[in-house]
């Protein structure tokens, strides 16, 4: 950037270097107070110096609202980048990002997050607490799963998934009650039933607090240790709807087929409170279509109506 | 569309005159694909004719339409965002046209599903246009997904769509099962068209 540019467009509030074979972004950034949109795509950015030092402390970290830097060499989100508190657009796609770091929940006014082209295998379980996130592109990565916990992203309306890893989804995306687009497509999602074995006995502690709540035992703080009282609060409840059970950590995995909008079946990830609650899919071996479709029924009228538009491949 | 006796070899200097001509073929009894699409890529895209159609969204591509052809066809500018793409889709029988007027977009040909089918569907190729570039298909040539594989740079399309279709279906691809949806304007001769319906469906 060229020296002395904050002394000549100090009230600069669009700046865009794109494509200018940048390597790094200096001070200069730092004393533009007014600064609310920053574009630097399609530079040699991502080595050490690509954002100016103390960017936190600077004005530019409360004032700057898009930050555009795709198309670089971004091995990882540079720290600098969370402390943009203000920023509500961040585009980081087509860089060389292997994944996306928990601190990404510093950025609360983002709405629109663009990770698109890069290497993430993974999603943190942080990036759920972003209560502002409209958008979220993640296509054309490495990502295997989904955690369940972005379920709790409740604003957003676009989830973009395309080619990544996926073989299932968690059954939890169900709740993201204002999702109109969500894109699927080039993921080995899997396409017959599939059921999973592995199951963890519940313990003892696990035993007696499903108890506790399925048959209201009444109880008070003081009646217990405090460590007790909060196991009990993270009781899940059974997703099957013909039982009114709760696990707390040992649960039944399952994959379950559900109808969208009664033209597409997605193959959702289920956490049933023991082998029992799945019973409906125990004959499901050879005539899986039939039986979880039947059974996706009260799934399928809560998704159809939840659900708007899903773009499947 | 047949072949005419004489294929006019048009050069449209502007989207003005492209327009102007696109008129002229269509009031003919007779129209040659040809013709359109080499029409169609003569023009040399030129940003500053086309920006006021160019209505960008943020969560998916959108349709603009510019000209409605005395009933004779559609043209319309669709804008995609970085990742936007269309689901698979058919032409309702109609004639459809797309040039790239700015940046790229992947078009990947699909076969038709068997009537039983229930299997993933069959591409038959792919490729990326680019600009200037014009694109035709119809339903006996097979369907088709287009989509902005760019992860930094919007893309910008022209489609002629003749006889003009306002609804199509969609195909899932891992099951070949299609289901009917009606298509909306983004915007109309450049203004802003809101629709009712939530529902946005639409490949294009």
């Amino acid at each position: 950037l060229p020296a002395g540019l904050s002394q000549w467009f100090p009230a600069l509030e669009v700046l865009d270097v794109s494509g200018t074979g940048l390597a790094e972004m200096g001070a200069e950034l730092l004393s533009l107070p007014c600064l609310h949109t920053l574009l630097a795509k399609n530079n040699r950015l991502g080595g050490p110096g690509s954002l100016p030092k103390g960017l936190g402390q600077a004005p530019l970290a409360r004032s700057l609202r898009v930050l555009n830097l795709s198309g670089n060499r971004f091995a990882e989100v540079p720290p600098a980048v969370l402390r943009l508190r203000g920023l509500r657009s961040l585009s980081l796609g087509g860089n060389r990002l292997h994944g996306i770091p928990p601190d990404i929940q510093e950025l609360q006014s983002l709405e629109f997050l663009y990770l698109g082209g890069n290497f993430i295998t993974a999603i943190p379980p942080e990036l759920a607490k972003l209560p502002s996130l409209r958008y979220l592109v993640l296509c054309d990565n490495k990502i295997q799963s989904i955690p369940p916990q972005l379920a709790q992203l409740h604003s957003l309306r676009s989830l973009s998934l395309h080619n990544n890893l996926l073989t299932y989804l968690p059954r939890e995306i169900l709740n993201l009650v204002h999702l109109e687009e969500l894109s699927l497509r080039g993921n080995p999602l899997v396409v017959r039933f599939v059921r999973d074995l592995t199951y963890n006995p519940p313990s003892l502690q696990e035993l007696a607090g499903r108890t506790v709540k399925t048959r209201n035992v009444p109880y008070a703080p003081s009646d217990l240790p405090e460590s007790l009282v909060r196991y009990l609060s993270l009781a899940s409840n059974c997703p099957n709807p013909k039982c009114g059970g709760v696990y707390f950590d040992s649960c039944v995995r399952q994959i379950k087929f559900v109808d969208f909008c009664g033209k597409y079946r997605l193959p959702l990830m289920h956490y049933l409170c023991s082998p029992e609650c799945s019973s409906p899919f125990s004959s499901a071996s050879q005539s899986s279509t039939s039986q979880s479709e039947s059974d996706s029924e009260d799934e399928a009228s809560v998704a159809a109506h939840r659900m708007q538009k899903v773009l499947l491949g | 569309m047949e072949q005419p006796v004489q294929t006019e070899t048009w050069k449209a200097r502007s989207l003005e005159e492209l327009v102007r001509i696109l008129h002229q073929i269509f009031a003919e009894d007779k129209v040659s694909v040809d013709e359109v699409q080499a029409l169609m890529e003569s023009y040399e895209s030129n940003p500053e004719e086309w920006l006021q159609y160019a209505k960008f969204d943020q969560y998916r591509y959108t349709r603009n339409l510019v000209d409605n052809g005395n009933g004779k066809f559609n043209l319309m500018i669709l804008c995609w965002g970085e990742g936007h793409g269309s689901s698979i889709h058919d032409h309702t029988d109609s004639h459809c046209f797309m040039k790239i007027l700015q940046g790229n977009l992947k078009e990947t040909l699909f076969e038709w599903p068997e009537k039983k089918g229930n299997g993933e569907m069959t591409k038959k190729s792919e490729r990326v246009l680019r600009e200037n570039q014009c694109a035709y298909i119809n339903d006996s040539i097979g369907l088709h997904r287009v989509e902005n594989i760019s992860h930094t740079e919007p893309a910008v399309s022209l489609h002629l769509y003749s006889p003009p279709f306002d609804t199509c279906n969609t195909f899932d691809q891992r099951t070949g099962h299609k289901h009917k949806v009606t298509m909306t304007f983004y915007s109309q001769y450049g203004e802003r068209t809101v629709c009712v319906s939530t529902r946005r469906d639409a490949p294009h």
